[in-house]
């Protein structure tokens, strides 16, 4: 198995280069010192900004320098235009908050679809299936922007003018201060992450849902099963034992395309609650052009997914005896 | 056993500790505390000489001074800050004469011996305005001082070019008398300089603290402002606490206040040491449903009135506040900004620009096609105040009644068609399209499309280029775009700050994004940047003003006017955008809170 992730390691270092070359490359048809200039800018100032930026060297000396700062990665001194500081600093920051909403709502949204998908697969063509499969087309077709909204008016403000004591709040306030770990106090994490969290949920329950009744109407319908009714297994040891162990595999791939996001965060919820996170850093320093934290993100993102990618397989051969790693 | 009891114990008192929150926000509940709304994620830096945003400006002037301020009970006059006195003049203009308060000292902090703030001297002036010459800053606001000061630019020339920097080396016009008084020699007479020593970037800093905290610098302010930083989290919140060793400043006296402001109490503590509260606290906010949400939760101060919100505070038509957000105590508050937003015209480009007859008249015909008054009716509920010339209402030069004979003011078809026809495209034949370049919004979309109706109908063909913002500014700053969306806020009080924007030598990547180029105007510019405020300073305004309107450089302007609500809680509030050293004069009353 080490050999296996080894090479797979290995085969997707190209992969990997060759994202950060064509977003490097993608990144650069625009000026970025524009969107740093003063008012009143000066041939002089464009000049000392575009050296200091590094954008005076040729594009292949750019990538080689943002390459080899990569691999000494332990030593990260790759610093944001925008705001003068190290990147790693502002993604220490960053990752903990993201991780209080995203942790959260991956394991509340898989469990509650999961246990969705079943029922409603269980119960194909009847109203059950048809009331939860048309609220989970309802949720996908509303924008997320909807959701957020209406949950912070009506989650938030609303009963927060109405109930005394009402936990939940509409913003991360300045109370928060310096610590990447406000969030996990479990009194911050109900005022200020717990709406977001169940708003994601909603979010990605529709989806989620239909995913998993797909995969269930499709093993509900296998030999196995028919051979466990016969033989007078109850619905619930069909469904949680023999049904639900022999989906594992599409919903292993399922959640570790998920994992990623636990790191990078959820952007539009971020900003609308103020939550300091992974999205909210990134939305911001793509508004200012800010490459080294985009091209930083990038390679974050990128590495996340090539694990996850990996650990998927990992995990394919551990809860299928027929997988075979090699 | 021992350490499994220790254990239970160290968890149980990190699990107590964590529940009930951190000791340190108990110490704080007694105190004093004002939350404040930073609309968009705050400044980007808290060096003076790095900032160049009004976010920047906003939390610089919490920690850092400057000589002179503007006036809080009427903004558009100046007053002495650090200084004793208003500085005096000699030579005309050239030679100007100032006295620091004795008073003053920078903000305890460990970059000093013991750890006490010393006192400013007139070298932390002379070190502050050099830190502007230096490259190591990127001069960002060198702008400020080029070719103002007697022997400022050899000096920054020579200190870029040597291997270090010295700020010891002495400039022409720097004069220490001694620790309180100096003078500053100009090269010629600038009647600016006096707004440019009210603007944040030339604020006052120790040396001793740039060298101490070096690139960190930026977050960690060490100023003689009316607070001193706790935290800063950017892009999320900035705190601040009182400074117990802040100099005398009052609270203006009570014939300061207009008749409307003494209505609205701000006059009530005239004459008191300020600032009053113990403790400031701002969170940015990105978008503004949350902010809007938060002030009617009441847990912000103020807030200025989102477009998409006006109608929800606000009647429509009459702009009165209605009548659940006046039983609640709210207080409304507007400003009219010193706002200039315009389509301008590239005067290099091939089509639209050049000096001609022809030239002239097709940019008129266009001017002449656009109806600013339905653009401001369809989008901005009629809240803009649209006006010929760059001049802004509330400055010298601004046009009687905001209308200038010059201007090809829309909409007047008969007119567009006669300028076709004088430009050589009779009922728009054979002109190809107009190329708009504006930045990427909702709104922005809508008015393009509403402005490409009006030009139809004189049959110009309009086609808008949509980009971001920094895209929009590098294609304006390459001379590229031969029509663009643009706004400019005046620096200072002062219409010269706007005529600046038609300079040739300001020409792009500067500030003259038009790269409008003539030697009469230029000439004229240079005449008035040496004249304090007269009459025949206003009559050159004006004859610049008809000229720039005359050749039709731009289709505009319009002006905002800014809506703001104010809490009952919070006291002594006239929210202005001019300067921003003005919340130290608020106060809270903790018991209308609820």
């Amino acid at each position: 198995m080490l050999n296996y992730i080894i090479r797979r390691t290995l085969y997707n270092i190209p992969v990997f280069l060759a994202i950060i070359f064509v977003v490097m490359a993608a990144l650069r048809v625009n000026d970025p010192v524009s969107a740093q200039l003063s008012k009143n800018p000066t041939e002089a100032e464009i000049a000392l900004k575009r050296a200091e930026f590094g954008l005076d060297k040729p594009f292949v000396v750019q990538y080689w320098d943002f390459i080899t700062e990569l691999a000494t990665v332990w030593d990260y001194d790759e610093r944001s235009w925008d705001q003068g500081i190290r990147v790693s600093e502002m993604i220490g920051k960053a990752v903990p908050p993201s991780m209080a909403i995203t942790i959260p709502t991956l394991a509340m949204s898989a469990l509650i679809s999961i246990c969705v998908g079943l029922v409603s697969a269980f119960n194909r063509g009847k109203s059950v299936d048809r009331t939860l499969m048309f609220l989970a087309v309802i949720g996908m077709s509303i924008s997320v922007l909807v959701y957020i909204i209406l949950g912070q008016y009506f989650g938030a403000f609303v009963p927060g003018q109405n109930i005394d004591g009402w936990p939940f709040q509409v913003t991360v306030d300045a109370s928060a201060g310096e610590s990447a770990f406000f969030f996990f106090n479990p009194k911050n994490w109900i005022a200020f992450c717990m709406l977001p969290v169940m708003i994601n949920v909603i979010v990605s329950l529709g989806y989620d849902t239909r995913f998993y009744r797909a995969v269930m109407v499709e093993e509900s319908a296998k030999d196995y099963i028919r051979t466990a009714k016969a033989k007078g297994a109850s619905t619930r040891r069909v469904m949680f034992v023999h049904m639900l162990k022999n989906a594992m595999i599409p919903i292993i791939t399922r959640i570790m395309i998920s994992l990623p996001f636990i790191i990078t965060g959820s952007i539009l919820v971020e900003v609308y609650f103020g939550i300091p996170g992974m999205g909210r850093t990134l939305i911001s320093a793509i508004n200012s052009k800010d490459f080294p934290v985009i091209q930083t993100f990038t390679a974050l993102f990128t590495a996340l997914f090539i694990a996850s990618n990996i650990l998927t397989d990992v995990l394919y051969a551990l809860v299928d005896p027929r997988v075979r790693l090699s | 056993m021992l350490i499994s009891r220790r254990t239970i114990a160290m968890g149980l008192l990190a699990a107590s500790t964590l529940i009930a929150g951190p000791t340190q926000a108990s110490e704080k509940k007694d105190l004093k505390v004002m939350q404040l709304p930073i609309r968009t994620d705050g400044p980007k830096s808290l060096d003076p000489v790095e900032g160049s945003t009004t976010y920047d400006n906003m939390a610089c002037a919490q920690f850092y001074e400057t000589l002179l301020t503007n006036q809080y009970a009427s903004p558009m006059e100046m007053e002495p800050l650090l200084l004793a006195e208003m500085p005096t003049t000699e030579d005309g203009g050239t030679t100007w004469h100032f006295k620091l308060k004795d008073n003053v000292f920078f903000h305890d902090d460990e970059c000093f011996p013991g750890g006490k703030g010393r006192k400013i001297r007139s070298d932390d002036v002379f070190y502050s305005l050099k830190r502007l010459a230096d490259d190591e800053y990127k001069l960002e606001n060198w702008w400020l001082l080029a070719d103002t000061i007697l022997g400022f630019d050899t000096y920054k020339d020579e200190q870029n070019a040597a291997d270090e920097f010295d700020y010891d080396a002495p400039v022409e016009g720097f004069r220490k008398i001694n620790d309180l008084e100096f003078e500053i020699v100009l090269q010629k007479p600038v009647y600016r300089f006096l707004y440019i020593l009210g603007m944040f970037q030339t604020s006052v800093v120790a040396q001793e603290a740039v060298e101490f905290y070096g690139k960190d610098f930026a977050e960690n302010p060490v100023g003689t402002g009316p607070f001193i930083l706790d935290t800063w989290v950017r892009k999320q919140s900035l705190t601040a606490d009182r400074n117990p060793n802040y100099h005398e400043v009052l609270y203006p006296e009570r014939d300061a206040w207009s008749r409307e402001d003494k209505r609205a109490r701000l006059h009530r503590a005239a004459g008191k040491q300020v600032p009053f509260v113990d403790r400031v606290e701002f969170t940015m906010f990105i978008e503004d449903q949350p902010m809007w949400l938060e002030f009617n939760a009441g847990k912000l101060g103020y807030t200025q009135v989102p477009e998409d919100y006006f109608t929800e505070a606000f009647d429509r038509s009459s702009k009165e506040l209605k009548e659940e957000y006046l039983r609640a105590g709210m207080r409304p508050h507007s400003n009219k900004l010193l706002d200039f937003t315009f389509r301008g015209f590239n005067m290099e480009d091939e089509l639209l620009g050049g000096y001609t007859p022809e030239k002239r008249a097709l940019r008129r015909a266009i001017s002449y096609a656009i109806d600013l008054d339905e653009i401001n009716e369809t989008f901005y509920n009629g809240r803009r105040i649209v006006y010929d010339g760059p001049i802004p209402p509330g400055l010298d030069g601004h046009p009687e009644g905001g209308t200038s004979k010059a201007a090809a003011r829309g909409r007047n078809i008969t007119k567009a068609r006669e300028m076709l026809e004088l430009a050589g495209y009779p009922n728009g034949e054979g002109l190809p399209p107009i190329r708009f370049y504006t930045s990427q919004n909702t709104l922005n979309n809508a008015v393009a499309e509403l402005v490409k109706r009006q030009l139809e109908e004189v049959n110009i063909k309009f086609e808008a280029v949509f980009s971001d913002f920094s895209t929009l500014i590098e294609a304006i700053n390459k001379k590229q775009a031969p029509m663009f969306g643009f706004a400019w806020a005046s620096d200072y009080p002062d219409a010269e700050n706007n005529l600046a924007l038609f300079y040739g030598p300001n020409e792009a990547p500067g500030s003259n994004h038009y790269n409008y180029k003539r030697p009469e105007y230029d000439a004229m510019y240079e005449q008035i940047l040496t004249m304090p405020p007269s009459d025949e300073r206003t009559a050159i305004y004006e004859k610049m003003r008809d000229m720039i309107l005359d050749d039709c450089a731009y289709v505009g302007g319009m002006a905002r006017e800014r809506f703001y609500l104010i809490s009952p809680w919070l006291l002594n509030c006239k929210p202005t955008e001019r300067y921003y050293g003005w919340f130290k004069y608020l106060d809270v009353d903790d018991s209308k809170r609820e």
